[in-house]
C-alpha cells in the first residue's frame, strides 16, 4: 500500500490542472488546439500537444514513479525513475520530459518498464545509506515508498563492509534545514526551487558522476523566507527540518487542517501534533492562496506556541505585581472595571491574532456597554469611503490572479516579507509570464528585477494624475492586466489618506480602460491576519485619537505591537489583556485573561483577499486558558450585559448577521463600488511630499514580527544566523 | 546466701523496683517516663548521640530487650525510630557490640552527610519532581521595581 | 374523545410486563416499598453504614418519590423489577458497603448547565 505522501505526490495533474484550466484569467483566449490521442497501457487518452507522457498517464490514473519531476518546478529529467516503454522507441523514455506524440503507445507496466525502474532504483540505492531507522524522512520518504513499490525484490549489493558507498560532507545552510548530504539522490528539486521559486541562486551541483554534490559551493546560509519548502520537496532525507529533527515519526502524529495567521495571506496549513503538543506545521495545498508552499515564519514559528504562554488568569496585587488567580476572580475584577467605567472612557484594541468570533463578541460587548471605541492597531484612513467599502482595504485582484498580471506596481510595500507567498506569485509571473514589476518605495530585494521608480509619495500622485513622465506610466497605461499593490503601512502617516486616494484614482483609471472588465487593479496589502475581519466587523482602524482621550479601561485583545503603552495612558487606567502570549500587552496589564492561540481553537480568520477561513483546534489551550470568544461571553454575563450566544454556532449566526462574508468559508467575493470609493476619495487628493518607507527591509527583520514569532527560539536563531551570514564574505 | 533466699522469696523484684524508681529520678519522674515510653527499666548508660538520645544496656533483661534507647527530651512525645542515627542503630540491633564512640574502625569521610530523621509528613519532606521540560513554558511577569 | 379511545385501544394492545392495571402496579410498588422498609434495620447493621435507620427510610422514600409521576404501567413494572433486583443484591450482600452508600451519592456534583458555570469549571 502506498503511504500518504507518495500517493499525494503521485496524484498529480487531474486535481492540479483543473483549477488552472478553470481559472478565469488564464490565457484561454488562444484557440484551443486539437487534442492528441495517446494510449497509456492501451487506454486512449486525449491531451493537448505538449503534455508530457507522465501528465497524460496521470489523467487516466496511471501513476508513474518519479523523484526529480515536480509539477511546480521545471522539468529536469535526471532521476530516470519515470522511464517507461514506448512502442517503436528503441530505448525506454523518461516520461516526465517526453512530450506526447500522436498515436503514441505507452506501456507503464511492461517488463521493460519494470526492469528499467528496478535498475534505476538499484543504482540509487547503491549509494544511498541504509539509515532509514535514524532518518527523519522515514515513513514519509519517497525513496522508501518507491523502492517498496517499484524496486527489485532482491538485492545484488555485496559490499557488506560498505567500503565503496559514496559519502558526502554535510552542509550548513542555516538553522532551519538540516542536511545529510550522503542521502542525496541528486534530484535537484531543491536547486530548482531555490532558483525558480525562492529566487536565490545559491544552490547548485558540483562534480560529475559519483562525485556529484548538491550544495551551496561555499559555506553559506540559504537566505530565503521560503527555505522550509525544500524540506517538503526533498524526496529523501537529505534535507530535513532542523527544529523537528528526531522529534516524531509521521505515523505517530495527528494532522489537523488549519489556517496560518502569521501573515495576512492565511496560508492553508496542516498542524502536526502528538500528545497535545504542536510538533510541526506543514503547508496544505490551496491553489488560490499558497499553492503548496509555506513561508518560514508560518512553518517554523510554531515552537513559539510553547514559550511565553499565558496559562492562568492574573491580577495585579496591591504592589502592582501580576499574581495568578482563578477565573472567577479575574473575570469579576475585569467586569467590575468595565462596569464602573463611563462608556466614553472605555477602549478596546484588537491585535494581530484576533479571530473574527472574538472580534465580533468584543464589539458586541462594548456596544452593549454603550461604547463605540473598538479599534485595531493598524491604521487605515477613515476619510473618504474609509472602511465602508471592502474594495478599499482588500487584495481585490486575488492572490492567484496576480500571476496572470502583466504589470505589477508595488507602492510602499516589501511584499517579500509582508506576504512572502504573494511575492512568490509575483515572481512566478515574472519568471514564467515575463510580467514586469515596478516599485515605489525604498529599494529592497524582492528576489526579482523591478523598475525602481523612487521612494517619494509624489510619484504616486504623478502616476495617478497621469502627469508622470516616467516610463512606468506608459507601461501601466498599456498593460492589459495591471496590478497595483499598496502597502497598508503607508496609510498610517498623515499623508496616508491622500496616498490611498491617489492609488485608488490610479487603479480605477487603469481599470476603466481595460478590455477585461472583470479584472481588478486596486490592492491594499494588510499587515496582519486580523485586520480584514476587524474592518469587516466595523472596528475603527488605528487608536491615536482614542488614546488621546485618556481612557479609563483599556481592553487589549491580543494587542502586542506596543502601540498602547503605560506612558500614553492615564495613571489610574485599568488595562485588561486577553491573549495567549506574554508580550508587550500582558506586561502593562492589570488583569490578564489567558486566551487560545490559533492552533487551539476553532476560529474564523479573514485573509487579505477577504477570504474567510477557519482554523481547527489541534491541541487544547494550555493550563487554564480558554477560547477567546468564551472569555468575552463569560465576561459579558458578569458585567450584566449577557451576549445572546452560548455556542460557536450561535456566535457564527451573529457573525453572518454582521457580515455574511465572515462565514462564507473558503470563498472570496468580488468587490464592487470601486467607482464610488474613487468618487469619495476625490476630495482627498492633496499634494503629498513624504517618502515611503517599509518596516521590513531585510531578511533579519522578517522573522520576529509578532508575539508568537518573538517567543520562538527558532526564529531567534534565524535572526542570529542571518546577521552572521551578513558578516561572511560570501 | 541471703541473696538467693531473697530471690526465692521474690524479694529481689521489690528491690529492683525501687532501684528502677530511684534510677529514673523518683516517683514523679518515673511516672512521666512510664507515660512517655510505656516502659520503665534500669540499666547502664552506654552512650549518647548528637541528638541527645541515650542508649542503655542491662543484660538482666532477655536478649533483644536488653539494649534500648531513651529519646531525647527535645523530641517530647514526637519520637520515632528514625531518630536513631545509623551508627547507633547498629549497636541497638546487635550488629555490633561496640558502640560508635568506642569503635575506632568506623570510617568517617568528609562526603558523609549528617544523619537526618525521616521527614515525611513535614515541610522538609522529599517531594519527587519531574526533570523533563514542561511542554508549555508559561510567561512569568516581571515584578514591578518601584511602588 | 376519539384520541382517548385510540389511546385506550393502543394501550390495550401493548403486552403488559407484569401488571394488568394501575391498581395491580400500585400494589407491586407498595409491596416493594414495604420489603425495602422491613430490610432497612438489617441493611444498616449488616453493611455498617454511617447512616441511621431514619436516614435510610427518608432516602427510601425519596428514591420512590423520585418516580411518583410515572404513570405508564409498563414503566412502573420495570422500575419495580429493577428495585427488586437492587433489594436482592443488597439483602444477599452481593453489594458492598460502598455500593449501598451510592444511594446517598454524597460526592456527586451536579454538572454545570449554564454557560458561565461551564466556563468557570472548564467543561464544555
Amino acid at each position: 500500500m502506498l503511504r500518504q505522501p507518495l500517493s499525494r505526490a503521485l496524484a498529480l495533474s487531474p486535481s492540479k490542472v483543473a483549477p488552472l484550466a478553470a481559472r478565469k484569467f488564464a490565457d484561454q483566449v488562444q484557440a484551443q488546439p486539437d487534442k492528441v490521442e495517446v494510449f497509456i497501457n492501451d487506454k486512449p487518452v486525449y491531451v493537448p500537444p505538449g503534455t508530457t507522457v507522465l501528465q497524460a498517464a496521470a489523467q487516466v490514473g496511471v501513476e508513474i514513479p518519479r523523484f526529480c519531476y515536480h509539477e511546480r518546478l521545471a522539468v529536469a529529467g535526471n532521476c530516470r525513475m519515470c522511464l517507461v516503454e514506448v512502442e517503436k522507441s528503441p530505448k525506454p523514455v523518461a516520461a516526465c520530459a517526453m512530450p506526447v506524440m500522436k498515436g503514441m503507445r505507452v506501456k507503464t507496466d511492461s517488463d521493460l518498464t519494470k526492469k528499467a525502474r528496478e535498475g534505476v532504483m538499484e543504482f540509487l540505492l547503491v549509494n544511498h545509506p541504509l539509515d532509514c531507522p535514524i532518518c527523519d524522512q522515514g515513513g514519509e520518504c519517497d525513496l522508501q515508498d518507491q523502492s517498496m513499490a517499484f524496486g527489485s525484490d532482491k538485492s545484488r549489493f555485496t559490499d557488506i563492509h560498505f567500503s565503496g558507498k559514496r559519502a558526502v560532507e554535510d552542509k550548513d545552510v542555516g538553522p532551519l534545514i538540516k542536511t545529510i548530504m550522503t542521502r542525496c539522490i541528486h534530484c535537484t528539486r531543491c536547486i530548482r526551487f531555490a532558483s525558480e521559486v525562492a529566487g536565490i541562486d545559491d544552490f547548485g551541483t558540483t562534480g560529475r558522476g559519483t562525485d556529484m554534490q548538491v550544495g551551496t559551493y561555499v559555506e553559506k546560509m540559504f537566505l530565503s523566507e521560503l527555505s522550509g519548502n525544500i524540506i517538503d520537496l526533498c524526496p529523501v532525507g537529505a534535507l530535513t527540518s532542523k527544529p523537528y529533527s528526531f522529534a516524531a515519526r509521521p505515523w505517530e502524529t495527528r494532522r489537523i487542517d488549519s489556517v496560518d495567521v502569521l501573515d495576512p495571506l492565511g496560508s492553508n496549513i496542516v498542524v502536526t501534533t502528538r500528545t497535545n503538543e504542536v510538533l510541526r506545521i506543514l503547508p496544505r495545498t490551496n491553489e488560490e492562496i499558497n499553492e503548496e508552499w509555506l513561508s518560514d515564519k508560518s512553518r517554523f514559528a510554531c515552537d513559539g506556541l510553547k514559550r511565553q504562554r499565558l496559562v492562568t488568569p492574573m491580577l495585579a496585587d496591591s504592589r502592582g505585581n501580576l499574581t495568578p488567580v482563578e477565573w472567577e476572580d479575574a473575570v469579576v475584577a475585569a467586569a467590575r472595571a468595565l462596569r464602573d467605567c463611563p462608556p466614553g472612557k472605555l477602549l478596546a484594541v484588537a491585535g494581530d491574532f484576533a479571530d473574527a468570533e472574538s472580534l465580533v463578541a468584543l464589539k458586541d460587548l462594548f456596544n452593549h456597554l454603550g461604547s463605540e471605541n473598538v479599534c485595531t492597531e493598524q491604521y487605515f484612513p477613515l476619510e473618504g469611503s474609509g472602511t465602508d467599502l471592502r474594495s478599499s482595504y482588500l487584495l481585490n485582484t486575488k492572490i492567484a490572479n496576480v500571476e496572470d498580471a502583466d504589470f505589477v506596481l508595488l507602492i510602499g510595500t516589501n511584499v517579500r516579507f509582508e506576504a512572502p507567498l504573494l511575492n512568490a506569485r509575483i515572481r512566478k509571473a515574472f519568471v514564467q509570464k515575463e510580467t514586469d514589476v515596478a516599485l515605489v518605495g525604498p529599494k529592497v530585494d524582492l528576489t526579482y528585477d523591478y523598475t525602481h521608480v523612487g521612494d517619494s509619495a509624489s510619484i504616486v500622485k504623478d502616476l495617478a494624475t497621469g502627469t508622470s513622465s516616467h516610463e512606468v506610466m506608459k507601461r501601466l497605461e498599456n498593460a492589459k492586466r495591471p496590478v497595483v499593490i499598496l502597502g497598508a503601512d503607508q496609510l498610517k502617516t498623515p499623508e496616508g489618506a491622500a496616498l490611498l486616494a491617489y492609488t485608488q484614482e490610479l487603479s480605477l483609471r487603469l481599470q476603466d480602460k481595460l478590455v477585461d472588465k472583470e479584472w481588478k487593479v486596486l490592492n491594499v496589502l494588510q499587515r496582519t491576519a486580523s485586520q480584514a475581519a476587524a474592518l469587516d466587523a466595523g472596528y475603527r482602524p488605528g487608536l491615536g485619537a482614542q488614546l488621546q482621550a485618556g481612557p479609563k479601561v483599556v481592553y487589549l485583545l491580543g494587542a502586542d505591537s506596543g502601540l498602547v503603552t503605560r506612558d500614553a495612558l492615564p495613571k489610574d487606567c485599568v488595562v485588561i489583556y486577553q491573549g495567549h502570549h506574554g508580550d508587550a500587552g500582558a506586561a502593562i496589564a492589570d488583569i490578564v485573561l489567558p486566551g487560545a492561540a490559533y492552533t487551539e481553537k476553532r476560529a474564523t480568520y479573514v485573509n487579505a483577499e477577504g477570504r474567510a477561513q477557519q482554523t481547527l483546534p489541534a491541541v487544547t489551550p494550555p493550563g487554564k486558558a480558554r477560547e477567546d470568544w468564551k472569555i468575552i461571553r463569560a465576561l459579558s454575563e458578569v458585567v450584566g450585559v449577557r451576549l445572546p450566544y452560548d455556542s460557536l454556532d450561535e456566535l457564527r449566526e451573529r457573525l453572518a448577521a454582521v457580515s455574511p462574508t465572515l462565514v462564507a468559508y473558503g470563498d472570496v467575493q468580488d468587490n464592487n463600488y470601486f467607482a464610488q470609493a474613487r468618487a469619495l476619495a476625490q476630495s482627498l487628493q492633496k499634494p503629498v511630499s513624504g517618502k515611503l518607507d517599509v518596516q521590513l527591509k531585510q531578511l533579519e527583520d522578517y522573522f520576529m514580527t509578532d508575539s508568537i514569532s518573538r517567543a520562538s527560539p527558532t526564529m531567534a536563531k534565524c535572526v542570529q544566523a542571518v546577521l552572521k551570514q551578513k558578516q561572511s564574505p560570501y | 546466701m541471703s541473696n538467693s533466699i531473697a530471690k526465692l522469696l521474690a524479694l529481689d523484684k521489690i528491690s529492683n523496683f525501687f532501684n528502677i524508681i530511684r534510677q529514673n529520678g523518683g516517683i514523679r519522674a518515673s511516672m512521666y517516663k512510664l507515660y512517655r515510653q510505656d516502659e520503665l527499666k534500669d540499666g547502664t548508660l552506654v552512650g549518647e548521640d548528637q541528638f541527645g538520645n541515650k542508649y542503655y544496656e542491662n543484660p538482666r533483661y532477655f536478649y533483644s530487650r536488653n539494649r534500648w534507647v531513651e529519646y531525647s527530651d527535645n523530641f517530647n512525645m514526637n519520637y520515632d525510630g528514625s531518630q536513631v542515627p545509623a551508627e547507633w542503630f547498629g549497636w541497638l540491633h546487635y550488629k555490633t557490640d561496640l558502640p560508635p564512640h568506642k569503635d575506632p574502625n568506623r570510617p568517617k569521610y568528609k562526603w558523609m552527610i549528617e544523619f537526618t530523621e525521616n521527614m515525611s509528613g513535614t515541610t522538609g519532606q522529599y517531594v519527587p519532581y519531574s526533570t523533563t521540560r514542561p511542554k508549555i513554558e508559561p510567561w512569568v511577569p516581571k515584578p514591578k521595581s518601584s511602588v | 374523545m376519539a384520541a382517548k379511545q385510540a389511546l385506550r385501544v393502543g394501550t390495550k394492545t401493548v403486552r403488559p410486563v407484569l401488571s394488568l392495571n394501575q391498581a395491580e402496579a400500585r400494589s407491586r410498588v407498595l409491596n416493594l416499598y414495604k420489603a425495602w422498609y422491613r430490610q432497612i434495620p438489617y441493611i444498616v447493621k449488616d453493611f455498617d453504614i454511617p447512616k441511621s435507620e431514619e436516614q435510610c427510610r427518608a432516602k427510601l422514600k425519596e428514591i420512590f418519590l423520585k418516580n411518583k409521576d410515572v404513570t405508564d404501567i409498563r414503566v412502573i413494572d420495570l422500575l419495580v423489577i429493577k428495585g427488586q433486583m437492587e433489594l436482592k443484591e443488597t439483602v444477599n450482600t452481593w453489594k458492598q458497603k460502598g455500593h449501598v452508600m451510592t444511594f446517598f451519592k454524597p460526592t456527586e456534583e451536579p454538572k454545570p448547565k449554564d454557560f458561565l458555570s461551564k466556563f468557570f469549571s472548564g467543561l464544555d
